[in-house]
């Protein structure tokens, strides 16, 4: 006589290939429009951040001005998608995955953003650099710019296509990020101490690797956001997975 | 229809102005429905509406919230004069004007009122004939007995209320067969088979589980591309989904009327806060 | 776990609340068994007494002369060769003709006592249609007027209260009213249509209050349904209430029908003959068939009762013609009930 189940609470719900596929049908009406306002915001801010890194590599001052023009947009479309949020959880007090859902875009908006700030940062030191002699320093600036991105973009599309498991495999690569922005922190500690007058350029350069670092942390948060808003399973502060790191 | 941008534009500066009527940020050249203006009501000495002002949009659905009591229903019924089956019943003051007339006015046949003015009831009420019958009663009422003329209409409204597909077999089946979602769109489709202006809906789902009380909803969706919906309900989700525009009554009086997102994510008087996040009432 | 030895939280336990259930539980079945004793006692006695008169036990089964003839005067005479006869009118006219007047020694004749009550059924059966007819239709119309049109204020509850009062009105008394009212004022005269109309008012009171009942009934949101689709106050008593209600004014027509057939009272002022030779249809003019009376089965019996002397003869007619009365009412009655099933079964909520 000891009854049947018993709630259990807590505890991994899987999310098997069937689940995901279902998932994938919530796109509709209001989550359509928040989805529609993340895509857009992020192929914005994946353009400006491509750009900022061509002014970059071209010193080319009018790109860096574009990418500072186009920010707005993208500042726009963060406080749209907020608003968009508070409207839809007050008026349709949605629950489970939809709930996630909405909660996830506020701050998933939130890491594009900042990583479009970043884009706007290095697109300004650029045209600083681009006034200024070439440092002799060789970096791998373009290399990590493609790294950050690639996880950006990456993100992104485990978030479209309803596959966290993508994202998921995605968190560890930021480690490479990390570790090139080391290397250049100490190369460029080398090329300050050596010549003096190169401390301006070199610190623009410092500056421009520590927001691809940052780019390549915000990115990570993305995918994270994307694991726990399918999966409800929260992979952030796990060492296992990475963790947050500095 | 407006994007979220424009009207989200609208709310932000609505914010530093204040509430405005809905009729402001119409699209111009829709115009109003159904005007109310100063209305007061009793149930013989019992007073219960003070002065309610407002402005019913044309084709969209508007949405009455309120605690029980607080006069929504009476008001819903003043638009079809259906208070006048009831004893003692007088609007001690005020006017409702529908499409220019005051309906309360001495040439107003309250036979043609109910025509343009079709009602759903909270508790449905099919009557106990076959679905075919209970549909075309209101043409029948009027006379019509044409086959083919009803036959048209049958299909028709029940297609409009999304119910032709699941009891286009059985249209001489009892309607007092069917489940209670069925039941409550075979209402909605008896009231539109008579083609009026305006559908009052008396919290249309309250005796209906989630999955009948969705199709409803999207049933509601539909209905408003072609008449003006005022729909009084408990279920603020309900009213957050379905309605455009919002007011909410306490005690007799109109506290707030305004746009659903307003009321919903910031609304102007401390009363409608409190009675959406359920501290009182 | 055994549950013989219940002594857990749900044991059964004595209560005073289950003592005072058990204790009315058998009050209320002994006075339904007392109803039903004194039923059966009434409806077995009659049975067996009238049964023996108007039921054989051969082909066809019942006593065809009993029911198709008039009623006769018996005379019981004994004859010279020392036989005892019954014989009726008829049978004793024709049996002096045949064998002469000296033939017949002792010679008693007993009013009524042969013959059979075929006028009778005919009058009774004639009187209950026509008075329910008229009872249902002003029944149905007050009932539906006072339910659904009026305004519901006090004076219309002082009416309604006035009309059930009427209900326990002493049946003698509709009897004088008739006679005072349609006899002498309308000048009818013991007629037909008089009893059809002291009946028909006499009966009015149930046929009303349960008719009220019966629409009251009827859901609220029938009427309101028809109405919010703009029809007006009859098209929805017409198509929505009345079909629903039916029923229930078809069960109080049948409480109608069995109290209008058994009246004496008022019928002895207004319409009954005590014997009348034509049957109701032979007449010269049609408007003698409304102004002429008519024999009925319960004045016969009264009659037959009351106003001839007693003896075994009077006796046995009595007893047949209660048992056809109550034969003739409980068809009636079944009609009534057949038609009320076959409503209900068209429409059912």
């Amino acid at each position: 006589m000891t009854g049947g189940a018993s709630p259990r609470g807590t505890g991994i719900t899987t999310m098997d290939s069937d689940r995901l596929e279902h998932t994938r049908g919530i796109f509709r009406g209001p989550l359509l429009r928040l989805k529609d306002h993340l895509l857009m915001m992020a192929s914005l801010t994946d353009r400006n951040l491509n750009m900022a890194l061509q002014a970059f590599l071209n010193r080319d001052e009018s790109k860096a001005n574009l990418v500072e023009s186009e920010d707005a947009v993208i500042d726009r479309l963060e406080m749209e998608i907020d608003e968009l949020v508070v409207t839809y959880v007050s008026t349709h007090g949605p629950m489970a995955t939809a709930c996630r859902l909405a909660i996830m875009s506020s701050k998933m908006s939130e890491c594009i953003e900042s990583i479009a700030d970043q884009a706007v940062s290095i697109a300004r030191r650029a045209r600083q650099l681009s006034n200024m002699p070439e440092a002799p320093v060789n970096l791998e600036i373009a290399k990590m710019a493609g790294l950050a991105l690639a996880m950006m973009r990456e993100s992104i599309i485990a978030f479209v296509e309803v596959d966290p498991e993508a994202a998921r495999t995605l968190v560890a690569r930021d480690k490479e990020v990390d570790r090139l922005n080391k290397v250049h922190e100490e190369a460029l500690h080398e090329a300050m101490m050596a010549d003096p007058s190169q401390i301006a350029a070199c610190l623009h350069l410092l500056f421009i690797s520590r927001s691809l670092e940052r780019v390549g942390d915000y990115s990570k948060n993305l995918a994270q956001d994307v694991v726990y808003l399918y999966t409800a399973q929260d992979i952030r502060h796990d060492a296992n997975m990475g963790g947050q790191s500095g | 229809m407006k994007t979220m941008s424009e009207s989200q534009d609208q709310s932000r500066s609505r914010v530093s102005h204040g509430a405005m009527t809905p009729e402001e940020s119409e699209t111009p050249g829709l115009g109003t429905s159904i005007a109310v203006d100063n209305l007061e009501f009793a149930y013989g000495s019992k007073p219960a509406l003070f002065d309610v002002s407002l402005a019913i949009p044309k084709g969209k659905v508007t949405a009455f919230i309120g605690p029980s009591g607080c006069g929504k229903s009476t008001l819903l019924r003043c638009f079809n004069r259906m208070n006048d089956l009831i004893e003692g019943t007088s609007i001690t003051k005020g006017t409702i004007h529908i499409s220019g007339v005051d309906i309360n006015s001495p040439g107003v046949d309250v036979i043609e009122l109910r025509k343009r003015v079709g009602m759903v009831f909270q508790k449905s009420n099919p009557f106990p004939k076959s679905i075919y019958e209970n549909i075309v009663y209101g043409l029948r009422l009027q006379g019509i007995k044409n086959r083919k003329v009803l036959d048209e209409v049958v299909e028709r409204s029940l297609r409009g209320s999304a119910l032709w597909d699941e009891v286009k077999d059985r249209l001489d089946d009892s309607a007092l067969g069917l489940s209670g979602g069925q039941m409550q769109r075979l209402c909605i489709a008896r009231a539109i088979a008579v083609e009026p202006e305006i559908i009052l809906m008396d919290e249309p789902c309250s005796a209906l589980d989630p999955i009948a009380t969705a199709k409803v909803e999207d049933l509601i969706a539909e209905l408003k591309k072609q008449y003006t919906i005022v729909i009084v309900t408990h279920n603020m989700q309900q009213a957050g989904r379905c309605s455009d525009v919002t007011a909410f009554f306490y005690l007799g009086k109109l506290i707030e009327f305004d746009l659903t997102e307003k009321i919903f994510t910031n609304p102007s008087k401390q009363q409608t806060e409190d009675y959406i996040t359920g501290r009182f009432g | 776990m055994s549950n013989g030895t219940a002594n857990h939280i749900f044991a059964s336990r004595l209560t005073p609340a289950k003592v005072r259930e058990a204790v009315f539980r058998w009050a209320l079945r002994i006075a339904t068994y007392i109803v039903l004793a004194a039923a059966t006692y009434i409806f077995v006695d009659i049975a067996w007494k009238g049964g023996r008169e108007v039921l054989r036990t051969q082909f066809p089964f019942v006593n065809v002369s009993f029911l198709t003839e008039w009623p006769e005067t018996l005379h019981i005479i004994k004859t010279r060769a020392g036989e005892t006869l019954d014989l009726g009118d008829r049978a004793y006219r024709a049996y002096v003709e045949k064998n002469g007047e000296a033939e017949v020694t002792e010679h008693q004749t007993y009013v009524y006592a042969a013959g059979g009550i075929f006028p009778c059924i005919v009058g009774t059966v004639l009187l209950v249609t026509g008075s329910m007819t008229i009872a249902m239709v002003l029944g149905v119309m007050s009932a539906i007027y006072l339910s659904e049109y009026s305004n519901h204020g006090r004076a219309i509850q002082i009416i309604r209260l006035s009309i059930m009062n009427l209900a326990g009105v002493p049946s003698i008394v509709f009897g004088m009213f008739g006679y005072a009212f349609f006899v002498i004022l309308f000048g009818w005269n013991v007629s037909l249509m008089a009893g059809w109309f002291t009946l028909a008012f006499m009966v009015l009171p149930i046929i009303i209050t349960a008719s009220e009942e019966s629409l009251r009934a009827v859901p609220k949101g029938f009427r309101e349904g028809s109405l919010a689709l703009g029809a007006t106050k009859w098209q929805t008593i017409r198509q929505n209430v009345l079909p629903y209600a039916l029923p229930g004014i078809l069960t109080s027509s049948v409480l109608g029908i069995a109290r209008v057939a058994g009246e004496t009272a008022p019928i002895m002022f207004t319409a009954a003959f005590v014997v009348r030779d034509e049957l109701p249809w032979q007449v010269q003019k049609a408007t003698d068939f409304f102004f002429n009376g008519v024999m009925a089965l319960p004045y016969h019996i009264f009659v037959v009762s009351a106003r001839v002397p007693q003896n075994e003869y009077t006796a046995k007619v009595q007893y047949a013609a209660a048992f056809v009365f109550l034969f003739l009412v409980m068809i009636i009655a079944l009609a009534s009930i057949l038609l009320r099933i076959k409503v209900r079964g068209r429409y059912k909520w």
